[in-house]
């Protein structure tokens, strides 16, 4: 009973991840559109945007934090593996159960101070210093989201990690992202 | 009980500029007897350049010289309070708008608004435009692209010149590649540290603000916690530190004029007349817009045309 | 309260224990910067996310990371990366280590686009490490050099930290860039000697036989020939495009993007598919790396916060060394210093420090300044804690472990020290063109 509800809840945490993960990657061309724009725009119409600059950091930045739980999920995020690799799968697992909840009481943190950052945005009309001067409010909710996502994610992760280790037993299928994606 | 405090600014450790805070910081410590210690935190040292007034706010640094431009997006009243282009450079004149026409007053409120307060202003010297090519007359500024950030851009964008959004990093090599035709630079000095004479070599005249008025802010939370006396003690210090600025300030920018000068920086022709109309209309183009942004920057500008 | 000595000893062993366990990096360095910074400082310190946040996210120069990664991962898919290389192998390949030579090349030429370090690694590991695998090379001489290789970025110019460098001390950029010209060229021609040498000395390295589709026709050479030589043709492009003030280095990524989507359709090499998949696959690097920035600039703020620096300049108060000694004591400290933090805030926080010493003992301060940009180039390579490490990690196949990597940059990090105590030595090789162009 408790392990299908864990199960159903990795699961859904996993298709939401990769929902965002796979949407975010379509930003990554408008991104560098944008950015040749402005040269376009600059070099041969002689008239610099006042929104590419800060549209471009913005799509970075939502990008980069939003990516981050599907990289967990794919195990992308970088680790020294030196000693991991040498013990066994058990022992991994309990690392793992002792990086994840570090990576989770972090991303509490900025999870918490986001939001607060959030309604300070709303509150002051807080926004980009440029000419455009473009609203601040939804890079910290997004912010607030990613981390959450990442949160959700290592939570996942966790439990996974917590039914190995105790019954040998993974929760999920093993995936395998290479062939999927990569080509 | 004896207050720890952090005080960050936007000068690099062991330039001229470091070493005013750095008094600022052993006057605070002198003149409370020691009560109130404080560390400098030069650029790059935690908290960023942008990052220096919401450091101060939410408490993570005690107190800091924010350079307000950096901040229009968080204040916008700051833009006002550091000059619009076009502004005066007469250090009486300022100093009546300051303390005797109401501004001090606008802008405690407004900086007290976010949680701060608002200590006595400094001067530092005026913004310049280096560029490529000389600047003959007004006209030349049409089709020119200028990285000049926020007001400065739009005040150009006025005179006809394309504003151009650049890392400051990225400055030296566009200039020497051509990328941008000219660039703002925060003063005279800042021109310099940027070794921009090396890839453009004519400053026009015209300052594009007169003069900047840049404040000392500190955390309302930890300002609280002083006595009262305390509190005139650190005041104390950031005047002596007002004054340090000016007379400082005058002689390094004269210096750093001096040093590009000997690197072949030349000046622009004398701006005409004519030139110098243009100029202030394009400076008094802003002040409808700016008026607009905020009660505080409102408030602020209602002074300047009673004045008028 | 804890001494600055003390703390910085408990967050280098929490980092070291950490990474035994394998923790996430970034998240790690987040989590001990909270952890560590809550019992010594209060919850005050969390206040250090919202403006570490803004200051890592907005910041245009680390923009270069997600345009030539996207580059970088276009030209993969298309297969115009491998044309450059193939091509190379038509001419030089009956060169033991030919491929490697020409990776190495390649490299240089994404080193003279992008400023960073990082940009240049992950660019020039999704172009030339598949290649160079796939026909059999030595799994560590291949990473080695793409490491060696992507980390001339900053060498050579424009370089973002040589900028940074030249400000805070106030030193001509102009002669930083030309000064820089001498060593960088020593060091490639040092990597590629290397390579000739310890394939020489161990065939197995580098075979000759194992190439995947040689082309045999005549009508195929040609084909590979002018693949090769389009392919070659973006680089150019992109290069031209800084060159000739169309673009800055940062935007030029986006040039390298059009270029690769451009010459893919020249090709009938493209796919809808693959500007998503390239997407995807840039995607997640950037997000990896940009995790990794920003939590390692928590750590590093907090640390900045807490007053490192002050250790820093407390240590070289009058050492009272003869100068020379001096010169390689700061050597050694960056090189520890990189063991924790990053780039841009070695030279942010150890330019302005030891830059008027080297001075004052008659250095010139244009060579000091080349040293230090040597010795970051070593510093972020060297294990435990480099970002060169991890940005190779994450682009590098699964296959690989951190172990392989920290092998395989060690004879490289020993060809960069060998130039980083050549030109201590020899300082005309860093004065001696800008004396000649400038003066
Ligand atoms: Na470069
Ligand atoms: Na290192």
């Amino acid at each position: 009973m408790l392990l299908t509800a864990m199960r159903l809840y990795c699961a859904v945490v996993h298709r939401v991840v990769e929902f965002v993960g796979k949407s975010v990657s379509y930003v990554m061309p408008a991104l560098a559109f944008v950015v040749a724009f402005e040269v376009f725009s600059r070099y041969f119409l002689n008239k610099p945007t006042i929104w590419a600059y800060d549209l471009s950091l913005f799509m970075f930045g939502y990008i980069a934090a939003l990516g981050g739980a599907y990289a967990q999920q794919r195990r992308g995020h970088i680790n020294v593996d030196i000693l991991y690799n040498k013990v066994s799968p058990r022992v991994r697992s309990l690392f793992n159960m002792f990086s994840f909840a570090l990576g989770i009481f972090f991303l509490v943190i900025v999870c918490k101070m986001s939001i607060g950052k959030f309604e300070e945005a709303l509150e002051f009309n807080y926004r980009r210093q440029s000419e455009w001067a473009p609203h601040m409010h939804h890079f910290w909710v997004m912010i607030a989201i990613a981390s959450t996502l990442l949160i959700a994610q290592l939570s996942s992760d966790w439990l996974d990690d917590a039914v190995h280790l105790f019954t040998g037993k993974r929760l999920l299928p093993e995936r395998n992202f290479d062939d999927e994606d990569d080509a | 009980a004896d207050q720890n405090w952090r005080f960050a600014n936007l000068y690099g450790r062991g330039t001229a500029f470091g070493e005013i805070y750095e008094n600022l910081a052993k006057n605070i410590e002198a003149n409370t007897d020691g009560a109130v210690k404080v560390q400098v935190l030069y650029s790059g040292e935690g908290v960023g350049t942008t990052g220096i007034l919401g450091a101060v706010k939410s408490g993570l640094v005690t107190m800091g010289a924010p350079f307000q431009s950096m901040h229009a997006g968080e204040l916008p009243a700051g833009v006002v309070e550091i000059g619009l282009p076009g502004g005066t450079d007469n250090t009486d004149e300022l100093h009546e708008l300051f303390y005797d026409k109401g501004w001090g007053e606008i802008l405690k409120e407004a900086y007290g608004s976010q949680g701060l307060v608002w200590l006595d202003p400094y001067i530092q010297p005026p913004v310049y435009i280096i560029t490529k090519e000389p600047i003959n007359s007004v006209e030349d500024f049409k089709g020119l692209k200028i990285r000049a950030p926020g007001a400065y851009g739009k005040f150009l964008r006025n005179l006809g010149a394309s504003p151009v959004s650049l890392a400051w990093s990225e400055i030296y090599t566009s200039l020497s590649t051509g990328v941008i035709d000219g660039s703002i630079g925060s003063n005279m000095i800042d021109h310099r540290d940027g070794n921009h004479v090396e890839v453009a070599k004519y400053m026009y005249k015209l300052p594009l603000a007169g003069a900047q008025v840049l404040p000392i802010v500190v955390n309302r939370n930890a300002w609280n916690k002083l006595t009262d006396e305390q509190k005139e003690e650190v005041r104390a210090a950031t005047k002596t530190h007002a004054e340090e600025q000016l007379t400082k300030s005058k002689k390094w920018e004269a210096e750093a004029v001096a040093e590009m000068e000997a690197k072949g920086l030349k000046w622009s022709p004398e701006p005409s007349e004519a030139d110098k109309k243009a100029w202030a209309a394009a400076g008094a183009g802003l002040w409808d817009e700016y008026a607009a942004s905020d009660e505080y920057s409102k408030r602020l500008i209602d002074v300047l045309r009673a004045e008028k | 309260m804890m001494s600055i000595e003390v703390l910085t000893g408990v967050l280098l062993v929490c980092i070291l224990v950490s990474f035994a366990l394998g923790a996430p990096v970034g998240l790690a360095l987040g989590g001990i910067a909270m952890g560590v910074g809550y019992i010594t400082w209060g919850d005050a310190l969390f206040n250090v996310i919202p403006t570490t946040l803004e200051g890592t996210y907005f910041s245009f120069i680390l923009l270069a990371i997600p345009l030539y990664i996207y580059m970088g991962q276009l030209l993969t898919r298309s297969g115009i990366g491998d044309a450059m290389f193939s091509a190379s192998q038509l001419i030089i390949g009956k060169v033991r280590g030919s491929l490697a030579i020409s990776v190495i090349i390649v490299c240089s030429m994404i080193g003279a686009m992008v400023g960073i370090i990082g940009a240049g690694i992950m660019t020039s590991g999704s172009i030339a490490l598949r290649p160079m695998l796939e026909r059999g090379y030595d799994k560590r001489l291949a990473l080695g050099v793409i490491m060696a290789g992507g980390g001339l970025g900053i060498l050579i110019p424009p370089s973002i930290p040589m900028i940074m460098f030249a400000s805070s001390t106030q030193n001509s950029v102009g002669r930083m860039f030309i000064g820089a010209l001498v060593p960088a060229l020593i060091t490639i021609i040092l990597l590629i000697a290397y390579v000739v040498i310890s394939c020489k000395l161990n065939p197995k390295k580098a075979p000759l036989d194992k190439v995947p589709e040689v082309p045999q026709t005549p009508k195929q050479k040609l084909l590979t020939l002018r693949d090769g030589g389009l392919s070659l043709l973006l680089i150019v492009a992109v290069l031209g495009s800084i060159i000739m003030g169309i673009a800055t280095p940062t935007e030029s990524g986006a040039i390298g993007v059009v270029g690769a989507i451009i010459l893919a359709i020249f090709f009938k090499r493209f796919k809808p598919k693959m500007v998503q998949s390239a997407g995807l696959r840039a995607a997640v690097l950037v997000s990896v790396a940009m995790w990794i920035i920003f939590g390692a600039t928590v750590f590093s703020n907090f640390h900045l916060l807490m007053g490192v620096q002050n250790m820093v300049a407390g240590f070289t108060e009058d050492l009272g060394l003869p100068p020379m000694m001096v010169i390689v004591l700061f050597q050694i400290i960056m090189l520890l210093l990189g063991f924790i933090i990053d780039e841009f805030i070695i030279v942010l926080m150890c330019a302005p420090i030891f830059t008027p010493i080297a001075v004052s003992l008659g250095f010139d301060p244009i060579w000091f300044g080349i040293l230090m940009i040597l010795n970051i180039e070593i510093a972020v390579q060297t294990p435990p804690y480099g970002f060169a490490l991890f940005y190779l990690k994450g682009i590098a196949p699964p296959g690989i472990t951190m172990l392989d990597i920290y092998r395989s940059v060690t004879p490289f990090v020993l060809i960069k020290l060998l130039v980083l105590i050549i030109v201590m030595f020899n300082p005309e090789l860093v004065t001696w063109l800008p004396d000649k162009l400038m003066n």
